[in-house]
């Protein structure tokens, strides 16, 4: 598979964008696409927020609130629970499978919808594949984040759960994005760039969702590998933290090199979309921490 | 301002948040913070206290141990960790945090805290036994889970009471009924109220550790104990 802007499905809201909220009747705008550079967030930040379809209608407010025209959905905000009292955690997650096996097309349109409404676009659909998925179940995950929009689904699985379903994006048009964490002592973990290369080596399909945070904790440098491997990054996961293993900081006090990873981002053109993540501790609302985030690089692209 | 001591008990305060040297503006703004009481909780009646939970905060501890320490995702349960169990002012826990645990079988390890300050580790340390303690509170004063075993908690307060209570609480369980003497027993009364600026308590050493003793004793009570010292006291 081929890794353009188009690809990413990124083209029609860079045009869009550059139409200064695109008027065009029928196009999707994204007001989310700022100096150059595709934005979106990671709604794990609204740490306040239990990530359900429950809370789903106050996620798409918040993004509206923050300014945001992209998401990376994860999956608990859009699929049923089945857990509770009385039922084991074997029987809900045969439950869940077996909701997924059964193409609740018209649940996903209805997801979708929420959001196209609010003129959000889920550009990435998170899921945890583990092994207990089976085939089928990864082929009805892909399928569904299609119904929803989405151009991949990504998540934080190792390098043998990865090797596994690798093949399975390609056949729906979609990328499978990787993300890393700084798991050192886990020979199956994503945590560094050798680790990403040996992922990105089993299908074209698959792609880096780079966590700044966690890259730098685990002593990576960003910039290099942004250099190295920019045509197989679908994303970024962008936030701070400090090196060997240190703690998550708010924005400009770690060691990621978040200014210069945007920079690099927009002086190249590449598409790759910025997505606002944060785990440092804050005694602010959510969504006002994540306004200081996304002010913080509108300047450092102005 | 520092921002570890932004905030003590007021619900809007002013802090002066210092932009970064990475930041592409060098400017100074004055930002009006508002405090997250959906999120962080209402701020507690002692500041000290308070002040301490908000280490925990800032520190991003809560975000994967949870605010009342109820974890989220792959985090420890620190309500039923035995090394938190058996910190004291610290004394295990602020190591813990200096290292980290990056040899781990989880997804994302545990970080090191090394670049906050003694007092900072300290303070996430407090918390963590303020937290637990309410914790446990809450679950053994509803909790009545039947008759207890006089003999089994007899043997537990001469483990745990009796150097302290050398007369053994003799005529308690004659004073109070089964009820009384579980909230005695989880919050002795002469040893509450807030533990900062409380001038009646002011240089007794001696009430200060037993408060320390007892609520030691009090986040790290099984069920059973409780059931079984009530039982025991009940004949005194």
């Amino acid at each position: 598979m081929g890794w353009s802007a188009a690809t990413l499905g990124l083209a029609e809201s860079r045009t869009a964008a550059a139409n200064q909220a695109g008027a065009v009747a029928g196009r999707r705008t994204n007001r989310s696409f700022v100096g150059g550079v595709q934005f979106g967030l990671q709604p794990f930040c609204y740490h306040d927020l239990a990530m359900t379809p429950e809370n789903r209608s106050t996620l798409v407010h918040r993004l509206v609130q923050n300014g945001m025209g992209l998401v990376e959905l994860h999956a608990t905000w859009v699929e049923p629970r089945f857990d509770g009292p009385g039922i084991s955690a074997e029987a809900a997650r045969e439950q869940l499978r077996a909701w997924r096996l059964g193409s609740p097309v018209d649940h996903y349109r209805t997801v979708k919808k929420e959001f196209d409404e609010a003129g959000i676009d889920i550009f990435t659909y998170y899921v945890n594949i583990n092994e207990t998925y089976t085939d089928a179940e990864v082929d009805a995950v892909f399928a569904g984040a299609k119904l929803l929009g989405a151009r991949g689904c990504v998540g934080s699985q190792g390098l043998d759960v990865t090797r596994r379903i690798a093949r399975f994006p390609g056949t729906h048009g979609m990328f499978l994005g990787v993300h890393n964490h700084d798991n050192l002592s886990d020979p199956d973990a994503v945590n560094n760039e050798a680790s990403f290369v040996k992922a990105l080596g089993f299908s074209p399909a698959v792609r880096a969702t780079l966590d700044t945070r966690h890259f730098t904790a685990a002593n990576g440098d960003c910039i290099s590998f942004l250099e190295k491997h920019h045509d197989r990054v679908s994303s970024v996961h962008l936030g701070d933290r400090r090196k060997n293993n240190g703690r998550s900081t708010p924005f400009g006090e770690g060691d990621a090199p978040l200014i210069e990873v945007l920079r690099l981002i927009r002086d190249n053109r590449w598409p790759i979309v910025v997505l606002l993540e944060f785990e440092h501790g804050t005694l602010r609302p959510a969504v006002e921490e994540v306004q200081l985030m996304f002010d913080y690089c509108k300047r450092a692209l102005s | 301002m520092n921002r570890f001591l932004s905030s003590s008990c007021g619900l809007i305060v002013i802090v002066s948040v210092s932009v970064g040297a990475q930041s592409p503006s060098s400017t100074t703004t004055q930002t009006r913070a508002s405090y997250d009481i959906n999120f962080i909780g209402p701020p507690l009646a002692d500041p000290v206290m308070q002040q301490a939970k908000e280490t925990y905060v800032i520190s991003g501890c809560a975000y994967c141990h949870g605010v009342t320490l109820t974890p989220r995702g792959e985090a420890t349960d620190l309500r039923r960790s035995t090394l938190v169990g058996s910190d004291i002012n610290g004394d295990r826990i602020v190591a813990l945090l200096r290292a980290g645990i990056p040899q781990t079988a989880k997804l994302s390890p545990m970080p090191q805290f090394s670049d906050l300050s003694d007092r900072q580790l300290h303070d996430i340390a407090k918390y963590m036994h303020y937290a637990r303690q309410e914790s446990r509170y809450t679950q053994l004063v509803v909790l009545g889970l039947g008759k207890g075993d006089p003999a089994a908690g007899k043997v537990n307060f001469d483990q745990q009471c009796a150097s302290c209570h050398a007369d053994g609480l003799a005529g308690i369980g004659r004073k109070y009924d089964a009820a009384t003497l579980r909230l005695r027993l989880l919050r002795p009364p002469a040893l509450s109220g807030l533990p900062s600026f409380d001038v009646t308590t002011l240089h007794d050493s001696k009430v200060a550790a037993a408060r320390e003793r007892h609520n030691h004793l009090l986040e790290n009570y099984a069920p059973t104990q409780v059931e079984n010292l009530i039982a025991y006291l009940g004949t005194r």
